[in-house]
């Protein structure tokens, strides 16, 4: 079907006009060439915008759809009667004109995350028995990735369509989104990094660490910066580990840093990074590893300048160690949740020294002298300048209070998210954020909760 | 967009037209009223010369047609259709004659057992029970039940009810695509039904002139070839035989396989299944006891009427770690030659290759999950192949064992055990609860989707994979 011809010219408006008519489907709208080559250098519109003269463009499209996308390219939202049509139509006729871009900014865009509106709004199914075992979303878009038994189930941006594939894994413990067709995908029990297209679920690529004592080498955490991607890896037999550097386009290794072989009673060496996380604002690289041994937890905080090689920084958790760890970059702060205490403490990354050590959030007694292992499984992530931080069923939202004068210690406030029914319910198990979109699962749920602002509700 | 670069049509076929469709006005291409084919009634008014300068006019429903418009245009079904049933939908698209286009757009994407989901439940309306049921190609199916039939079309709507002299159908086979064999464990002989004019169109019965005792046999299993039609008879002291029936004059062809039927392993063929790549017939039989199940699996050269391989359980050859294990269900994969069982006592799958069958072809099947632990020994099992996949139900319980794709420089050697044995991956098709509901029957896939009976529940259901997410908004 072609997608205009010309016909012939209407009586207005002039041909030096500003003005461009368009006839879609039988229906005239008028618009101006700045509207149409907003939608950027060489798509449909700009085309039309260019060679509009003496005839006027005819598009075999629906008007009703089309009027909607120029609202859409005049105001950058769409109209509120847009709510009549599926998003699903409006996905496939901004693909026709080529303005997908668009329609994804106005509808989840990370910069309309309102933290403090979320609220649980939609629920993804899974199909089979298997309840997700990871978790990976687009940051810039909200595409999701869900890692569920042997399966990695794919939602596109606007959560309405999905499609499965079938890996090697039995369960894949360490996902990250590449581009919305490719993952890398790890596991604790299966040796190397699989980089897997998800059109035709095929392995395109096997990222092994050459470790010397010639076993699997098994993935342990992964992470990206917008150049790189970092994984770690520990041998199958577990006398050594070390996180590899790649880049992020190429999947060429560029580096390895932090490489332990293990002799002797060496406990900390042994333990490889179960999380690995790139911290922009210093250009530094967080990595971070707990052991559970006779004696209680232990771990290591650690971070890495990737190009030198070197440690910058690093504490010895020994005394309530860290369930999860995160950095917020913007606030310049390490947030962890103590697995004793199940409290929230912060290091300030301003003035970082040997002697920095934690500032509990919480009650000061549980970190001391407790044997209760109250935050185990507390998942911790930071998104722009709040800090999520899960316990059991619920999710904590704490967030900098800003106070004049400022004589020394930070604020720091916690919020417990959702409405009172969302509240409780089953141990959260993973939690992510993409586009606008929070995305958390709970064990045994075959499904993935979706939290959303209410006020951008299609 | 692509469209654009791509269309090189004449200039006909950028040709404007205009529609009056029920006194609302529509502007479109020659080429969209052209996409429908040539038999379509809109091809035929685009054929139309525009020296007259007034639309076309055409006396029918506007909103349906701005939806089927939309269909033409982008080839998918926009959300405005919900407005209308599927009926509606498929009257109007009939009508314009773009049935096909609209089947295309709505028709689920390719079967997949690793995600799929209760689409539907179809029920008929009286004595819901399903002793047994056919699938088409096209995703229609036709349901037993009662001594009658009942066909539902590719869009899972009744089309039709027979009434059988039968008074319970067990076995059902589609010979022609409107003609049905079935047969009946309490009636003898195998009857062909035509269905579209709801008649009985001839019976098979199996006699001997010269053994007086071959007398009131019953069908056990049905299976269709190109040309012939195969059916397992059983007489009342049990002595059994494979009749061949020619498809066209639906007479007797052939007999072959003929047995006395008074031990597990010259019993009856409850199934057959016919591989049109070897000419083969697969049949097998499976008894289960308080002693366990035992049971053959034999591959005839109906030609010859030989058999060409079998295995027996318990005994015949195999390994001694599995003894003591045999089958309790067995299947034929038509499309990829191979034989699957399904082990009473471990609960193992395995399979075999039938180009090369030898004393013990069996391959275990490994369970690397280690959080699906095996089941153990099941009462109540049913494998079905299906576009590749091996479909298992135990108890209530249906899972799936689908290949993993393979990566192009590893070369897939079937002889090779141990690369074999970890191909596969077991998942479940269905969730704890589903399993609730009861013991499946029978599993039979056709065109996109999978039907399930249970025991003792009316209707079957119908398995479907999705792109959509189906998200559930809760707030």
């Amino acid at each position: 079907m072609p997608p205009f011809a010309g016909s012939e010219p209407a009586g207005f408006p002039k041909p030096d006009s500003n003005i461009v008519s368009i006839d879609v489907g039988g229906q005239v709208f008028q618009t101006t060439k700045q509207t149409l080559t907003s939608a950027g250098p060489k798509t449909f519109f700009s085309r039309i915008a260019e060679s509009s003269g003496i005839y006027t463009p005819f598009i075999d499209r629906d008007p009703e759809m089309f009027s909607l996308l120029l609202s859409l390219l005049r105001t950058g939202n769409l109209p509120s009667k847009a709510k009549a049509f599926d998003l699903q139509d409006l996905i496939i006729e901004s693909k026709f004109y080529g303005i997908e871009t668009l329609l994804i900014n106005s509808l989840s865009n990370p910069s309309q995350l309102e933290p403090f509106n979320l609220q649980k709004s939609l629920l993804l199914p899974l199909n089979g028995r298997d309840s997700p075992s990871a978790l990976a979303a687009d940051a810039a878009c909200g595409a999701l990735h869900v890692a569920h038994g042997s399966k990695i189930t794919s939602f596109d941006w606007s959560l309405r369509r999905k499609a499965t594939v079938l890996t090697h894994f039995t369960a894949v413990d360490s996902l990250l989104a590449l581009s919305p067709t490719l993952v890398a995908a790890g596991a604790n029990d299966f040796s190397g990094l699989q980089i897997l297209d998800l059109e035709n679920g095929r392995v395109r690529e096997t990222l092994n660490w050459e470790n010397v004592t010639k076993s699997g080498s098994t993935v342990q955490a992964i992470g990206a910066s917008s150049e790189n991607m970092f994984v770690s890896f520990e041998s199958s037999r577990r006398n050594s580990n070390s996180i590899m550097v790649y880049d992020l386009h190429s999947l060429t290794p560029i580096t390895e840093i932090g490489h332990n072989e293990i002799f002797g009673a060496d406990i900390d060496s042994a333990i490889p990074a179960t999380k690995l996380q790139w911290i922009e604002g210093y250009n530094l690289l967080m990595a971070s590893g707990s052991h559970s041994g006779p004696s209680g937890v232990s771990g290591n905080i650690r971070l890495w300048d990737v190009r030198s090689g070197n440690v910058v920084w690093e504490i010895s958790e020994k005394v309530d160690c860290f369930a999860d760890v995160a950095v917020c970059d913007p606030l310049s702060v390490i947030f962890k949740v103590g697995v004793n205490s199940g409290e929230a403490s912060y290091v300030d990354m301003r003035n970082l020294s040997t002697e920095s050590a934690w500032v509990c959030l919480g009650d000061k007694r549980k970190v001391t002298n407790n044997g209760k292992k109250e935050g185990i499984g507390c998942k911790i992530e930071t998104q722009g300048n709040q800090v999520f931080c899960t316990k059991g069923g619920d999710v904590e939202l704490w967030s900098e209070v800003v106070m004049g004068g400022g004589n020394g210690g930070r604020i720091f406030k916690k919020n417990l998210m959702g409405r009172m029914r969302d509240m409780g319910g089953a141990k959260i198990t993973n939690l992510a954020f993409g586009g606008s979109t929070m995305f958390l699962t709970r064990k045994d749920q075959q499904c993935v909760e979706v939290w959303q602002s209410s006020s951008r509700e299609f | 967009m692509e469209e654009e670069s791509t269309s090189v049509e004449s200039n006909t076929a950028n040709e404007r037209i205009k529609l009056n469709v029920g006194g609302k006005y529509f502007e479109t291409t020659l080429s969209t009223l052209r996409s429908g084919g040539p038999d379509s009634l809109l091809f035929a008014l685009s054929n139309r010369r525009s020296t007259d300068p007034n639309p076309v006019f055409i006396d029918r429903d506007p909103e349906i047609f701005s939806v089927l418009l939309s269909l033409l245009r982008t080839s998918h079904l926009p959300s405005t259709a919900r407005r209308f049933s599927k009926q509606e939908l498929a009257d109007e698209a009939l009508f314009y004659g773009i049935d096909a286009h609209l089947r295309a757009a709505t028709a689920p994407p390719p079967f997949s057992g690793i995600d799929a989901a209760l689409a539907a439940s179809i029920r008929p309306a009286s004595e819901g029970l399903p002793s047994s049921f056919a699938a088409a190609d096209s995703g229609a199916v036709w349901i037993a039940h009662g001594g009658q039939i009942s066909g539902y079309d590719s869009t899972l709507t009744h089309s039709g009810t027979v009434r059988t002299h039968l008074d319970e159908i067990d076995s059902i086979c589609r010979v022609w695509p409107e003609i049905a064999a079935i047969g009946s464990m309490s009636d003898p002989g195998l009857h062909f039904y035509n269905f579209s004019g709801s008649r009985h169109v001839g019976s098979v019965h199996w006699t001997d002139p010269l053994d007086p005792r071959i007398f009131k046999a019953h069908v056990n299993a049905i299976t269709a070839s190109e040309n012939t039609v195969f059916a397992s008879f059983d007489c009342p002291h049990r002595e059994n035989c494979i009749l061949e029936v020619d498809k066209s004059n639906l007479r007797t062809v052939n007999q072959f396989a003929r047995q006395s039927g008074n031990q597990a392993k010259n019993m009856v063929p409850a199934k057959l299944t016919w591989i049109p790549a070897t000419g083969v017939l697969v049949g097998s039989a499976v008894t289960g006891g308080a002693f366990g199940f035992s049971g053959y699996v034999r591959l005839w050269d109906p030609r010859s009427g030989e058999v060409v391989w079998e295995t027996n359980e318990p005994g015949g050859s195999g390994r001694s770690s599995r003894f003591g294990d045999s089958f309790a269900d067995v299947e034929a994969d038509v499309e990829g030659l191979l034989l699957f069982k399904l082990c009473s006592k471990s609960g193992d799958l395995a399979m075999a290759d039938m180009r090369f069958l030898k004393d013990d072809p069996w391959i275990y099947l490994k369970e690397k999950n280690a959080s699906l632990v095996s089941c153990g020994e099941v009462r109540n099992s049913v494998v079905h192949c299906y576009r590749g996949q091996v479909f298992v139900a135990r108890e209530g319980g249906l899972e799936v064992w689908s290949m993993v794709e393979q990566r192009e420089n590893v070369v897939v050697r079937s002889e090779n055990e141990s690369d074999a044995e970890g191909f596969y991956r077991r998942n479940f098709v269905d969730k704890r609860e589903d399993s609730d509901r009861g013991i499946i029957k029978k599993i039979e896939g056709g065109g996109d989707r999978l039907f399930v009976s249970r025991e003792d529940v009316e209707g079957i259901e119908v398995w479907e994979s999705s792109r959509f997410s189906g998200a559930i908004s809760v707030l």
